[in-house]
């Protein structure tokens, strides 16, 4: 029957192949491809060695590779095969190279794993043997076949075949390529000016590297300059911050530009346009009114403005639990030392202009201005944000005026926050006795309301402000209602043991719902004590929910300006979560701290530090190489159409004079080899280097025509 | 009036043989809303999703199912009057259209009485009608008032299977979604001229549903006797409900709480039907409310 | 008896062995379960949400939390032989709030469907199958509500299968095709004799 079937298909793939004369068509033109001056490689007998991988067992285990070796005998230019237990080991490689020696080899075929593993390490070897790199093809018989059939060993054995057969076609038609090599701008950006932001760049600037900040806020320090104290130390979060702050604003190789948007990002790694948009403050700076002509004039930070503005407004560095002015400053620590109008608030009645006087520092018709910089590397550190968890109905936030979340908290234990450090329940300022905690509000939740993921820092967190509570505040007992405490960092366990000494009150079990007192305000927390195995119903003064954290509001917009992948909650995209966390799948940018997923302050410095070095170091080479994946044109074939140039997705295109007529010339250093342009050409003049006309259609003739030639 | 919007009128069980005054008042209160309902002759018990979807699931299914055709035969939309009716009713049509094999299995049993569920019609709850204002909406309501219940302190009872659990149900006004603490039932009350009034743990089950009411009455009981406790303090003339069997549960409850429990609230329970029927300018004894084991006249008093 | 130290009963039952048995788990319980029910109650992570929102919970031993981890564990017996099976009201609270996505009204309902099979059910239950296979409705109506419905300008019987009673046996068609009525009959028999 299945010997049948194969027939019927077979003769259909025969009808479809000569009917559309394609084959023959295409491979005719390799030589007008030659024509502009390539080495006639296709054209030399072709002699392929393929090289057939064990994995240990996770590739023999599942497909019989003996039947795999003696069926790849049998393709056509196929001059030699073998085998070995682990391809990508030094004996492994070894075999290769004396395979080519002995054999006098074309081009190598090895099938093993996925070329995102081990593409370069066979690219040595077949360059170690003599040949050009780029003769190499893998056929993945791991990741889409072992593994994913485990259990159907004659089924994977056959698409192993099938897979060979198709690498070995393309091998056949390879050709010797060179990689470009660009020379890198001395000059890297961070995007994002939290505690990730600022430890990349004050890295990147004792580097000796000059490096573009880019906030989008009018001051530095992100969500850890909102935070009391921090785990397990209880270090001050501002005081160790701080000084970092200072530095950034000091440090002569940093660039700082607050209130600013990357606008756009053209280029590739070594040399990246980046646009960005100064946002109209509103407040000219010292170095702007000189450049003005105001002599002594600019925002010295004296504040007069702000005393003397009229509007209010609910100040969001503060959670809007205090009032600010249209003309602000978040916080008296802040870098710069600068003030900024709220537009959407301001009422231009230019009461701050007469009392700025003679510094003459505010222009209330300013307007968003662009720069231009160029940087070699990127460092992506955008940060995160509370999850809106008002979404999550049952615990009536935004509903019950003593339900807050931790942040929030964080504001109202802090001594520079809206109340001093005095910690009181919002509805009456009177301060709270019995105070509930709440972990994994929103987090860990598969509903579709709240997020799947576990927030990573909100145990710890919440641990501190039981704490603080009660280090401050004696006599007041917090209650954590949790799921799993997960205090996995150094010291961690041991601060979670600390405040259970300490006397905070552990329950097992996730609140189901909050209802309040609507006289007392005071809230009636349900929950099941699994651990006694009996629901619970405890009155308390104060819910603290430990909300689960997202990807910040601007993350997505920025990301697509990098061209940096996300995973499906929105994080941004490592280009491997454990071997290459900083860097991303676009060459030349990279990620830092909790934009990535949520870290606590030593991952996201840890990782900071990793980015920056990863970020420096094609600087510090000075050049990098490209990958010579990019179009050409063939100048005889070419019609001066130019619809490939306004298709081209990175502006590498481009039609030019030649011998009196247009031809398209390919900027091959911005080329990022994607194809659009060659599978629309009219004409098929244009040529992919590495994934040619010729070498695709030869693939799918091989696979098509199963072999039969 | 012409009627705009016609529907096959499911009745169920306790409505019409507890309750006949609802299913009066949601007839003539409908019509002078733009609503016709049509009967639905041959339903039968819907059947009661704690009973029968506790015995057998796929009898369940069926013979809700069976309902559903004599619908598709008239080709029309369901309404419907009762939040059990509601779960058994509109759930089963909804799974049917999305289970393929579940359908097969219920259209097997269908051949035996040459029927064949389709999936042609939808389900709509007269309260979810009532609120949506392509089709009735609060406005409506009010300019249909002719007797305004005013000074009247009703508190709701949304009951359960209208809107639990959220993440199955569909509602055009997403108001209805709100499980936690929705007030769109408010605004239906406050559009006929009454007060609406909050109470603790509005949400909780009136405690007879699962057949728990059958099982276990002490138990189902005192779940109802713990929402009256809390309606008590909350000072109220009338408690509204859109469900006769959560009606019946707090209405007969009282008598039995007081034989069980020796406690005595004596709290009108009305339908949202009945009250509107009152609104409306239908008498009391239009809706048979004599019928009520609590009686209704100290309420009446007051609202009329 | 020495060994009682003045608790005779309760110390034996104290003394019962109480360990949880590997050969005690049955994984096609699970399935069953998660078949009929539809929901994933091998998901649970034993928050406490389903329990905490439960309203038969606070006064009763009924625990919605333990009857999903006994699906979890495949302990088929001991869950279906527990006699707080049957105080779910089926409010759906716990379903609406699950942050695992689970339906544990549901997956009590299936093991309510599975505890019928071995013949376990209370025989309220069982008496709702007999007014319907006889009227089509759960709830019958009466002679007090027929003469208030003629009072109301009604007919005495609703437009149901009380006036029209040829769809009567098309109910009972499926209700036999899944012999419910019979082993309804059998068990109402068995108990009340």
């Amino acid at each position: 029957m299945k010997e049948v079937l194969n027939m019927a298909e077979r003769k259909t793939k025969k009808e479809i192949s000569s009917t559309k004369g394609t084959t023959t068509a295409v491979k005719k033109q390799a030589p007008a491809k030659l024509a502009i001056g390539e080495q006639p490689a296709a054209q030399k007998e072709a002699r392929i060695g393929v090289f057939i991988c064990h994995c240990g067992t996770n590739i023999a285990g599942s497909m019989d590779i003996n039947a795999v070796q003696e069926y790849a005998k049998t393709i056509p230019n196929v001059g030699y095969v073998d085998n070995y237990k682990y391809m990508c080991s030094m004996p492994g490689q070894a075999v290769i190279n004396k395979a080519i020696h002995d054999n006098k080899l074309t081009g190598v075929v090895v099938a093993a794993c996925s070329p995102r593993l081990h593409e370069p390490t066979f690219r040595t070897a077949t360059k170690e043997g003599g040949l050009n790199p780029f003769r190499f093809e893998m056929a993945n018989i791991r990741e889409q076949n072992s593994w994913v059939h485990m259990h159907d060993q004659e089924g994977s054995t056959e698409k192993a075949k099938d897979a060979i057969r198709i690498a070995v076609a393309k091998a056949s038609l390879l050709e010797d390529l060179f990689p470009k090599s660009v020379p890198v701008e001395k000059a890297a950006m961070v995007v994002g000016a939290g505690i990730a932001g600022m430890q990349a760049a004050l890295d990147l600037a004792n580097a000796g590297i000059k490096t573009y900040l880019i906030e989008k806020t009018p001051t530095i320090g992100g969500r850890m300059s909102q935070l009391d104290k921090t785990f397990p130390t209880l270090d001050c979060s501002q005081c160790i911050l701080t000084p970092k702050m200072v530095d950034v604003g000091r440090s002569p190789n940093i660039e700082l530009m607050t209130y600013s948007e990357v606008e756009s990002v053209e280029g590739y790694i070594g040399n990246f346009d980046v646009t960005i948009r100064k946002k109209a403050r509103g407040v000219l700076t010292p170095a702007e009114a000189a450049a003005k002509g105001i002599v002594g004039g600019g925002c010295n930070g004296c504040g007069d403005c702000e005393t003397a503005c009229p509007v209010i407004q609910p100040n969001t560095f503060e959670e809007g639990m205090k009032p600010r002015k249209a003309i602000y400053i978040q916080h008296p620590q802040v870098v710069p030392l600068l003030y900024t109008i709220d537009k959407e608030a301001c009422i231009k009645c230019e009461i701050c202009v007469k009392v700025c006087g003679e510094k003459k520092a505010i222009d209330l018709n300013q307007e968003d201005e662009f720069v231009k910089v160029k940087v070699g590397t990127a460092i992506m550190a955008v940060g995160y944000d509370i999850f809106p968890i008002e979404n999550k109905t049952e615990w009536g936030y935004k509903r019950y005026e003593n339900v807050i979340t931790s942040l929030e908290f964080e504001r109202l234990i802090c001594a520079s926050g809206p109340t001093g450090g005095h910690m009181v329940r919002p509805s009456d300022g009177v301060a709270p006795k019995k105070v509930a905690f709440l972990l994994c509000a929103g987090s860990r939740d598969n509903t579709g309301i709240g997020k799947p993921y576990c927030s990573r820092f909100c145990c710890m967190y919440s641990l501190k402000h039981a704490h603080q509570l009660i280090e401050k505040m004696p006599g007041v007992q917090p209650y954590i209602f949790y799921m799993d405490i997960r205090s996995f960092g150094k010291m961690y366990e041991e601060f979670y043991y600390r405040i259970q000494d300490e006397g905070a009150k552990f329950i097992r079990g996730r609140v189901s719902n909050i209802l309040e007192d609507p006289v007392s305000k005071n809230l009636m927390v349900f929950a099941d004590d699994t651990l006694l195995d009996r629901p619970m119903k405890l009155e308390v003064d104060l819910v603290v929910l430990a909300a689960a954290v997202q990807p910040s509001a601007d993350t997505n917009r920025t990301r697509k300006l990098f061209g940096v992948s996300c995973s499906m909650d929105g994080w941004l995209l490592e280009a491997h979560p454990k071997l290459n966390p900083c860097g991303t799948t676009t060459a030349g940018v990279f990620l830092a701290g909790a934009c990535q997923g949520p870290k606590d302050i030593p991952d996201v410095v840890a990782s900071a530090e990793g980015a920056a070095s990863a970020a420096s170091i094609p600087i510090h080479v000075g050049h990098v190489e490209l990958e010579p994946y990019f179009a050409q044109c063939i100048e005889e074939k070419c019609a001066g159409c130019g619809m490939c140039v306004n298709l081209c997705p990175y502006t590498a295109l481009a039609l030019i004079e030649k011998d009196g007529r247009k031809v398209m010339q390919v900027t091959e250093a911005k080329c990022k080899g994607c194809g659009t342009c060659g599978g629309f050409c009219p004409g098929g003049a244009i040529w992919m280097n590495h994934f040619a006309t010729p070498q695709i259609i030869a693939q799918i003739d091989a696979f098509l025509l199963g072999g039969e030639h | 009036m012409e009627a705009k919007h016609k529907y096959a009128f499911y009745l169920g069980c306790i409505a019409p043989n507890r309750y006949p005054g609802s299913e009066a008042a949601a007839i003539k209160t409908s019509r002078k809303l733009g609503i016709e309902l049509v009967p639905l002759k041959g339903a039968s018990c819907c059947p009661a999703p704690g009973a029968f979807g506790s015995i057998d699931l796929n009898v369940w299914y069926a013979m809700a199912a069976r309902n559903l055709v004599l619908a598709e035969q008239m080709k029309m939309d369901i309404a419907l009057l009762c939040n059990g009716c509601y779960k058994s009713i509109w759930e089963v049509n909804h799974k049917l259209k999305h289970h393929d094999e579940l359908r097969d299995g219920v259209n097997e049993v269908l051949k035996t009485i040459d029927m064949e569920y389709k999936g042609s019609i939808n389900v709509y709850h007269l309260a979810e009608l009532m609120y949506d204002d392509k089709i009735v909406g609060p406005a409506k309501i009010r300019d249909s008032v002719t007797n305004p219940l005013t000074g009247a302190r009703i508190a709701v009872h949304y009951g359960c299977h209208l809107i639990k659990p959220r993440k199955d149900r569909e509602f055009e006004k997403t108001e209805i979604l709100n499980t936690e603490n929705p007030t769109w039932m408010e605004e239906l009350v406050a559009a006929l001229g009454a007060t609406p009034v909050e109470y603790r743990q509005k949400m909780m089950c009136c405690g007879a549903g699962g057949g728990v009411r059958g099982y276990d009455i002490v138990h189902a009981l005192d779940i109802a006797n713990e929402k009256l406790i809390n309606l008590k303090e909350a000072n109220v003339d009338a408690l509204t409900d859109i469900c006769p069997f959560c009606q019946l549960q707090f209405d007969r409850g009282q008598i039995e709480i007081k034989e069980k429990f020796g406690v005595e609230y004596n709290l009108p329970v009305l339908h949202f039907c009945e009250l509107l029927g009152l609104a409306q300018g239908m008498s009391p004894q239009d809706l048979a409310l004599d019928l009520h084991g609590i009686s209704c006249e100290p309420f009446l008093q007051k609202v009329l | 008896m020495a060994k009682t130290k003045g608790y005779p009963e309760a110390l034996e039952t104290k003394l019962r062995d109480r360990y949880m048995y590997g050969d005690d788990s049955h994984p096609e319980f699970t399935d069953s379960v998660e078949k009929i029910s539809m929901s994933i109650p091998h998901m649970c992570y034993q928050c406490g949400t389903c329990t905490a929102s439960c309203p038969s919970a606070p006064r009763s031993s009924y625990r919605i939390r333990k009857f999903v981890r006994r699906v979890v564990l495949g302990l088929e017996n001991e869950a279906l032989t527990d006699p707080d099976l049957w105080l779910c009201t089926t409010c759906y609270s716990c379903t609406d709030r699950c942050p695992r996505d689970i339906a544990p009204t549901d997956v009590i309902m299936a093991m309510r469907n599975l505890a019928f099979k071995r013949d376990i059910i209370p025989v309220n239950f069982l008496k709702t199958v007999q007014a319907i296979y006889t009227t089509g409705h759960g709830v019958p109506n009466n002679d007090v509500n027929r003469a208030a419905r003629v009072k109301l300008g009604m007919d005495a019987d609703p437009p149901t299968t009380h006036t029209y009673k040829e769809f009567i046996p098309g109910i009972q068609k499926i209700l036999d095709y899944y012999k419910l009525k019979a082993n309804a009959d059998r068990i109402v028999k068995e108990r009340e004799g």
